[in-house]
């Protein structure tokens, strides 16, 4: 079943007063309990596309539809982890995992017993009181994820939420993710610029074509789990889509070189 | 660390007394304009046995603590307004910055013809001095609430009213602290400031005897208890809200 349905999304922003074209017709459909990973340069307008998923940003043609149905605001359905996490520093890492289930009016305890369960699968149970000053950012990526998960989304987004961490770190959580990934069997929309980590996570891999984005190619990455991020045999799928990227990695350092 | 900051503050203010006395013995002024610690310290003393300094400081603290609830409701509802609706923040807004910069004293003669010699009077001159400071606070703090939050907020089901209540004001509480810490201060001078010329009991009106006496040591004595609560709330209040502000927002 499709879960996720894109359909021609166009998006311009304003830059200096002239309409710049971001997103030049996004045709995508994820479905149910699928892992997809959306690989582009840096600046392509690949969060530009998830916000627009999200909710959070208009888009000036086409529709985001979920489960079928047209969607133009943002909802706890589609949850999203942020690059920076956005975790709320005045609230403990108990009370930010509760905030989208107070939202909604869930009484306390029943948000107790839910935000319980996603803190034990995250592995923070120690650090429920903790306030995210006193976590490392790893830790905090945790949280953010965790509090994306609690509210149950149809659709799980995420925008490079791995890209500050440091390699040990993102290395564990590349592989608890998919472990995540598995026990919740939830569908998974996530925006890298890696292609390293798009491989070992997505079941497909979505490559972006640079300013304005355009879906350039897909692969399918058909190889078994949890995958390493120290696994040769990913090296191949890598070097795929790197040569599909490499052009236009060519083509935007040459446009800021002419900038 | 601490024992020895203590130390030194103790060090200072002794040295200031040694300081003063000596000044005093030297007889280089009258002693009807310049008393000594001594008598100050009597004057003091007079003053807390007859109930008369207690008095007034509680006259002055019931109007600042009555304006000051005022300032804070009233600001901080009129700062959400200028940061969520730009037509308020174009109209009203503009004024704020002018109404902030009118010195306290200078809404006395008003005070004065709108509510004659009552508390009222001297209330509305402490609202006038620090509403402004906690408006102007709060519309930056809900201006420099980052971006990031309101998205994840918004994604995760806040409605408007959740979105300020439980995220916007949050996030600008540092703001929001240091708006009312510049309110309190505000105010505090607005009090005295307005109880001077009104001579209508409390503090302020302690020291305006003071001058009509020609009685300096209640002058000088008025004017220490006058610094000493400002001491107290900034040290007792404020710094420890802000330090925990800090490390928790992760500022420090």
């Amino acid at each position: 079943m499709t879960k996720l349905e894109a359909k021609n999304i166009v998006k311009h922003f304003d830059h200096n007063g002239n309409p710049v074209l971001a997103l030049d017709g996004i045709n995508l459909k994820v479905e149910e309990g699928e892992f997809v990973c959306i690989v582009g340069p840096s600046g392509c307008g690949k969060s530009t596309f998830l916000n627009v998923v999200a909710g959070l940003e208009k888009p000036d043609n086409g529709e985001i539809l979920l489960n079928g149905k047209s969607i133009t605001t943002p909802g706890p359905d589609r949850t999203m982890v942020f690059q920076e996490g956005a975790l709320f520093p005045w609230l403990k890492v108990i009370d930010n995992v509760e905030f989208g289930l107070k939202m909604a009016g869930i009484p306390k305890d029943e948000r107790r017993q839910i935000s319980q369960r996603y803190l034990d699968m995250m592995q923070l149970t120690k650090f429920a009181s903790s306030y995210t000053y006193q976590l490392s950012t790893g830790m905090k990526q945790r949280v953010a994820i965790a509090r994306a998960l609690v509210m149950d989304p149809e659709i799980l987004l995420m925008d490079e939420p791995f890209a500050a961490l440091d390699a040990q770190t993102r290395d564990l959580l590349l592989v608890e993710l998919q472990l995540i990934w598995e026990r919740t069997k939830k569908t998974i929309l996530f925006v890298t610029h890696s292609i390293a980590e798009s491989v070992i996570l997505g079941n497909r891999v979505i490559v972006f074509k640079n300013r304005p984005a355009k879906i350039k190619k897909e692969f399918t990455i058909d190889y078994r789990r949890p995958r390493l991020a120290e696994d040769e045999n990913l090296l191949k799928y890598q070097q795929m889509i790197l040569a599909e990227l490499k052009s236009e990695v060519k083509a935007q350092m040459k446009g800021e070189f002419q900038e | 660390m601490r024992g020895k900051v203590a130390a030194k503050k103790i060090a200072f203010y002794a040295a200031i007394i040694v300081v003063w006395q000596i000044l005093f013995s030297l007889n280089l002024w009258p002693a009807h304009i310049f008393p000594s610690p001594l008598q100050v310290a009597l004057d003091l003393a007079h003053g807390t046995a007859d109930g008369t300094l207690l008095f007034g400081i509680g006259t002055s603290m019931w109007r600042l603590t009555i304006g000051l609830i005022i300032s804070i409701a009233a600001g901080l509802t009129l700062g959400i307004f200028m940061a969520r609706v730009e037509s308020v923040n174009q109209t009203v807004g503009s004024i704020v910055l002018g109404l902030q910069s009118i010195p306290s004293v200078a809404w006395v003669p008003l005070a004065f013809l709108w509510f004659g010699l009552t508390d009222a009077g001297i209330i509305f001159v402490t609202v006038a001095s620090s509403l402004f400071a906690v408006t102007i606070n709060t519309y930056s703090g809900m201006k420099n609430v980052p971006t990031s939050y309101i998205a994840a907020a918004k994604n995760m089901g806040a409605n408007s009213v959740q979105l300020i209540t439980n995220v916007m004001l949050p996030a600008a509480f540092p703001y929001l602290i240091s708006g009312f810490k510049q309110g309190w201060a505000f105010a505090w001078r607005g009090v005295i400031g307005a109880e001077i010329i009104f001579s209508f009991l409390g503090l302020g009106f302690l020291l305006n005897v003071g001058r009509e006496l020609t009685d300096i040591s209640q002058v000088f004595s008025i004017m220490f208890v006058i610094m000493m609560i400002g001491i107290l709330i900034d040290g007792l209040v404020f710094k420890k809200i802000e330090r925990k502000v800090m490390s928790r927002w992760g500022l420090a």
